[in-house]
């Protein structure tokens, strides 16, 4: 089993292959270069680095969610794209989950935090005690102060003492979080900050084992907030 | 000589378009899934929702665009794609699908200027077409005269300097009242009006360059339809007939005046504008009068599609000018 990973639902562009269980080529470039550029030549160099080519891919898996929604765009694209000429099926994961699981088996919680700019965050909650990150909470567009609130009570819900913070809206409210959190947050270290194709891989593969794929004709973007032009209308027809 | 078989995909604006042409002509299959339905209740395109569409529809564009041609993935000798110019988040979903889709069947794939491929358009149907000739490119973005040797030495001769053609129809449309998109609206109630009952100006600049202006002609537009609408006395459609009437006109002279300064045998119209009758019309009779052939796409052929994407993406490719893995999209020319 060979599944190729495409990540680029942040700045970083993610490329990562998993043969048999083991990560066996993994890029990860978190420097400006559109992501329209560089995924395809690096899904080529990765191939042929290992040795492979598409035809020996078993399955393509995508972030489908939150995130830019151009970047979701272009790695969701992109991976139809290669499903449709290779006959492969294709896996979809939530961003945040395989954010989340770059601490999988950890007895924090983990809060996942994407900059959604507008002074907001794409947020989730998840247990990683088990191998799989579990969502406490439904993912969500919320301030960071509501993030806090959000999390705090799941910390006293579920008996957790301590969260730790991924993401790069961690970072952007990192601040505004040591204050409110207190003593009860830990920073991830910039290696565990962004989700990576490797953790995307590896939840793909349990899908793969249960054969959970996804339509690549019909599948979409979660993006979780509507197009600007959407929430203009419905407020103007909201007053009407 | 094999058989060429292209395919092309087009997801400039808002319309998911794509097509297998055969040797650059024959179009096999021309399927366009339109979102002006979706678009209409904003009074234009809006760009996110566009590039939503698309990356929904791409897939089941493209394998229809198979279906419907009667040829499987393994006919395809090579994929093109418009990546410039365009809504750069729609052109995005367009080119990385139709990248990964090349890569993975292991066949070259073009990139394909969308301009051109509206002048192109004109190609498929009309192979009687000859060199050099005068193009007025008309569309939503764009309103340009153009010189063409051959297909690749061309001149700009001039464009215009504020409002495209087919923006200063969106825009006095929705003035009016009349909805988007503005040039057909304009067109179906200028039907029932009559042009000439006001006066609107023709807005020719300096008589002997081939730039254009429409925004004066907008407001003018605009204007008279505050005025009349104060004074009781507005009909529509013959405020749209005059519009447009204006427009046209403009249009019209300015194209067969470089086709005489230039003394070429053809002069062709491509774009979205050209879809207008009454410009197909005025175009025509100064055609007959000057006795210079003219020729346009089909009313189909004229809106955004991927056979024209197809089709000169067959030059692209027989001239072997296939694009990298790192082809990039970009919103301007």
């Amino acid at each position: 089993m060979l599944i190729l990973a495409l990540e680029c639902s942040t700045a970083v562009a993610g490329v990562a292959l998993l043969k048999d269980g083991v990560i066996i080529k993994e890029v990860f470039s978190n420097y400006k270069k559109n992501h329209s550029e560089t995924l395809l030549p690096v899904i080529d160099r990765s191939l042929s680095e290992c040795q492979y080519s598409l035809q020996d891919v078993s399955a393509v898996a995508v972030t489908i969610g939150p995130g830019s929604f151009t970047g979701l765009r272009i790695g969701l694209a992109t991976a139809k794209g290669l499903c449709t000429a290779a006959a492969r099926p294709l896996i979809a994961i939530p961003t945040l989950e395989v954010l989340a699981h770059n601490i999988a088996y950890n007895s924090f919680l983990a809060g996942t935090a994407l900059d959604a700019r507008k002074k907001q965050v794409y947020m989730c909650v998840y247990d990683v005690s088990g191998g799989q990150p579990s969502p406490l909470a439904p993912v969500s567009a919320v301030s960071p102060e509501i993030f806090v609130d959000n999390a705090l009570e799941l910390l006293h819900i579920y008996g957790k003492h301590k969260i730790m913070l991924l993401g790069d809206g961690a970072v952007t409210y990192q601040k505004l979080f040591e204050n409110s959190f207190n003593q009860r947050m830990i920073m991830a270290p910039s290696h565990l900050l962004w989700p990576r194709a490797a953790a995307l891989a590896e939840l793909a593969s349990i899908k793969f084992a249960k054969k959970e794929f996804e339509n690549s004709d019909l599948i979409k973007p979660l993006y979780i907030r509507r197009s600007e032009a959407e929430i203009r209308l419905s407020d103007k027809e909201c007053i009407c | 000589m094999n058989d060429i078989n292209i395919l092309g995909i087009e997801t400039s604006c808002d319309e998911t378009a794509a097509a297998v042409v055969r040797n650059g002509n024959e179009v096999l299959s021309d399927i366009i899934n339109s979102q002006i339905y979706i678009h209409q209740k904003y009074g234009g395109v809006v760009p996110e929702i566009a590039s939503r569409q698309h990356v929904e529809n791409i897939g089941l564009v493209v394998a229809e665009a198979l279906r419907s041609a009667g040829v499987s993935f393994p006919d395809i000798d090579a994929v093109a794609v418009t990546n410039r110019p365009g809504l750069i988040g729609a052109l995005l979903v367009g080119l990385s699908y139709a990248k990964a889709l090349a890569y993975g069947l292991n066949k070259p794939f073009v990139g394909v200027n969308h301009l051109e491929g509206h002048i192109y358009a004109n190609f498929i149907e009309h192979p009687a077409i000859k060199f050099p000739l005068i193009c007025l490119l008309v569309s939503g973005g764009h309103t340009s005269l153009i010189y063409m040797e051959n297909f690749q030495n061309t001149r700009l001769l001039g464009a215009t300097r504020d409002d495209a053609a087919g923006e200063a129809f969106d825009k006095v449309s929705r003035f009016l009242g009349l909805g988007y998109p503005g040039g057909p609206a304009i067109e179906k109630v200028s039907a029932q009006g009559t042009a000439g009952l006001y006066t609107l100006p023709r807005p020719y600049l300096d008589k002997n360059n081939f730039e254009f202006s429409f925004s004066g002609l907008k407001t003018a537009a605009m204007n008279m339809y505050n005025k009349l609408n104060k004074d009781g006395s507005l009909n529509v459609c013959d405020l749209a007939a005059e519009f447009q009437e204006a427009l046209v006109e403009v249009l019209a002279e300015k194209t067969f005046k470089a086709a005489l300064r230039f003394s070429v045998p053809n002069v062709l119209i491509a774009g979205g504008v050209a879809a207008n009758s009454r410009l197909r019309e005025m175009m025509r009779l100064k055609s007959e009068t000057l006795d210079i052939p003219l020729f346009f796409p089909s009313v189909k052929m004229c809106t955004d599609n991927a056979a024209m994407i197809a089709g000169l993406g067959y030059h692209h490719y027989k001239r072997k000018n296939f694009a990298r893995l790192d082809l990039n999209a970009y919103p301007g020319l």
